[in-house]
């Protein structure tokens, strides 16, 4: 995008640290906080991407519009990378952004500091973005708080956060200089593949968030493409590479780089005969959801999320746990559901497999409304009802039943 | 309300209280006041916008006829009013000063697809500025909302532009 010197100057004047425009989130033009890469390659933030769907069909990339019916999960290499490079500005969208989330009551996902070491001391050892999912289901910290959040109010809850902030001031006022030698930290092993644990080339970011080369995935030969790392399935063809982490990765390890780029070179022309352009209309195998507001008998859940694989909205069977108790909620999709993932939720959720599920019909005045016609028109009015009544609240993983719930909150 | 700068920025890691006021303001107004910034050091040819007063969410925009069109040397003030959840929903950008033009109702109201139905989030007020400017010279007579001058424009050009002209004299300047 234009403006480089603006923006440039503009977080130097701030902070002084120069974010290049590649890790500017187009939709709240402020560093990237919690990146997820869509399908198409581009990136935003966690909380970006979470307003910019749309809650009655598919949703499109802010940038290049490309449809997409499935939230990403939080791409963990980058949010550490940008943790490591940018740390003061990073952790100044950190606590800016907890106070809407403490505002508005529903929280992004927490990585434990920790593993942001761990990874990097132990980044060739294995799958380290893995050890941080597991680490995100037994976030102890974050229970702690959130219920204290519910028991005592927000107060402990600052008072919380107020610790964990004074622990890591050494990082937040760190002089130009210390910063530079947090720059000189930055290492290939921040930055490897989850599948060949060679630097990255030519990154391809999956729906669940891990990153590996764009040749690592294309050789694996299933219909529906898998992460090979969480096992999860990647919805809807084959995506693309994020080319403002590849730019990264040529501009800060160019030798490395190279060196992968020469080993690769002829495996990648065979590989590009194979894949004629990365098929990014391919419905894969969820087509049938392009037309669900069509169809009167299809059974979409308008506004509630599955917390697995993060289709929004779910259409067909959707499971509601009864057992969490955040103002979020969790459900999952019938297919999510029969396979009794593990996984936690995407709002941090404390989720864990003992929960009960119950099976939610879908909202039968929106079904008649489909059937009756006027599809679009109709649907779109009462989208816009609904969320300019209760705001954020609507957009949510799952409130069709407690509407007045969370009104009464706001 | 706070208005952008340093001073709020700069005391954030200093103590909790300081620093909650000034990231109170919104996501959205934050974005806003970050178009603004932008704006002010490279605003788009012939065009200008900033708050009407205190409210951040309430523009006022001018923008130059472009030579060449029959709103050429005409000066059009402009109307943006911001939702409160934006970027997630498109500006209303409405004339103050009176336009013949086939996309602007009249109550000057601007119809144009990324203002509605195609509206991204990734759209920032210097693009729509850009692209209101671009109907002086392209008007989309196929999606017009006042009909009769969409079909003097694709039916008698010349007649189209005179009265199109005649109106920038008579309320543009």
């Amino acid at each position: 995008m234009e403006n480089n010197a603006f923006r440039d100057r503009v977080f130097a004047d701030n902070e002084h640290e120069e974010i290049p425009d590649s890790f500017v989130c187009c939709v709240c033009l402020d560093l990237l906080y919690k990146p997820i890469v869509l399908s198409c390659g581009h990136i935003c933030c966690f909380w970006c991407v979470y307003y910019s769907m749309n809650c009655l069909r598919e949703s499109q990339c802010p940038v290049c519009r490309h449809q997409y019916y499935h939230f990403p999960t939080v791409c963990q290499l980058l949010h550490f990378l940008l943790l490591k490079i940018y740390t003061v500005a990073y952790k100044r969208r950190e606590s800016q952004i907890l106070v809407e989330e403490k505002k508005s009551g529903f929280y992004s996902p927490q990585f434990d500091p920790d593993t942001c070491e761990s990874q990097a001391k132990f980044g060739h050892s294995g799958i380290p973005s893995s050890s941080s999912a597991m680490k995100l289901t037994s976030n102890s910290c974050n229970v702690e708080t959130s219920e204290c959040m519910e028991q005592l109010g927000s107060t402990t809850h600052e008072g919380d956060e107020g610790t964990i902030h004074s622990d890591r001031k050494p990082n937040i006022i760190a002089t130009p200089q210390e910063e530079i030698s947090l720059q000189q930290k930055l290492s290939v092993a921040d930055v490897t593949c989850t599948m060949c644990k060679q630097l990255l080339f030519h990154p391809v970011v999956l729906n669940c968030g891990h990153v590996c080369c764009q040749t690592c995935v294309i050789n694996i030969d299933d219909d529906m493409l898998r992460c090979q790392v969480c096992q999860s399935p990647h919805p809807r063809g084959f995506p693309k590479v994020c080319l403002e982490l590849d730019h990264f990765l040529e501009e800060k390890f160019p030798e490395e780089y190279r060196q992968r780029r020469d080993a690769i070179e002829i495996q990648q022309i065979k590989v590009k005969l194979e894949t004629p352009s990365s098929c990014s209309l391919d419905n894969g195998n969820k087509g049938e959801n392009r037309d669900w507001w069509l169809d009167p008998d299809s059974k979409v859940h308008i506004g509630v999320g599955c917390d697995f694989c993060g289709m929004f909205p779910i259409i067909g069977d959707r499971y509601k746990c009864t057992d969490c108790k955040e103002k979020m909620g969790f459900d999952l999709c019938g297919d999510c559901y029969a396979t009794r993932s593990k996984l936690p939720g995407r709002f941090n959720q404390q989720h864990t497999s003992e929960h009960k599920f119950k099976l939610v019909q879908s909202d039968l005045v929106h079904n008649f409304m489909l059937a009756t016609g006027d599809t679009s028109i109709d649907l779109v009015s009462v989208g816009n009802l609904e969320i300019t009544s209760d705001g954020a609240a609507l957009f949510d993983g799952g409130e069709d039943n407690d509407h007045s719930d969370s009104e009464a909150t706001n | 309300m706070m208005i952008s700068g340093g001073g709020g920025k700069s005391s954030w890691s200093s103590s909790t209280s300081s620093w909650v006021p000034t990231t109170s303001v919104s996501a959205s107004g934050k974005r806003i006041q970050r178009e603004m910034v932008e704006l002010n050091n490279d605003s788009p040819p012939d065009c200008s916008a900033g708050p009407k007063g205190d409210n951040l969410y309430h523009w006022i925009a001018t923008i130059i006829g472009t030579p060449g069109t029959p709103y050429q040397g005409g000066i059009f003030f402009l109307d943006i009013k911001f939702p409160s959840d934006y970027p997630f929903k498109p500006p209303q950008v409405v004339f103050k000063t009176r336009i013949y033009h086939c996309n602007v109702d009249s109550e000057g109201l601007v119809s144009m697809g990324i203002l509605k139905d195609d509206w991204s989030p990734a759209l920032t007020i210097t693009k729509v500025l850009l692209a209101v400017r671009s109907i002086f010279t392209n008007p989309d007579h196929y999606n017009a909302v006042v009909p009769g001058i969409a079909h003097l424009y694709s039916g008698d050009r010349a007649k189209h532009d005179d009265i199109a002209a005649e109106w920038t004299v008579r309320f543009a300047k």
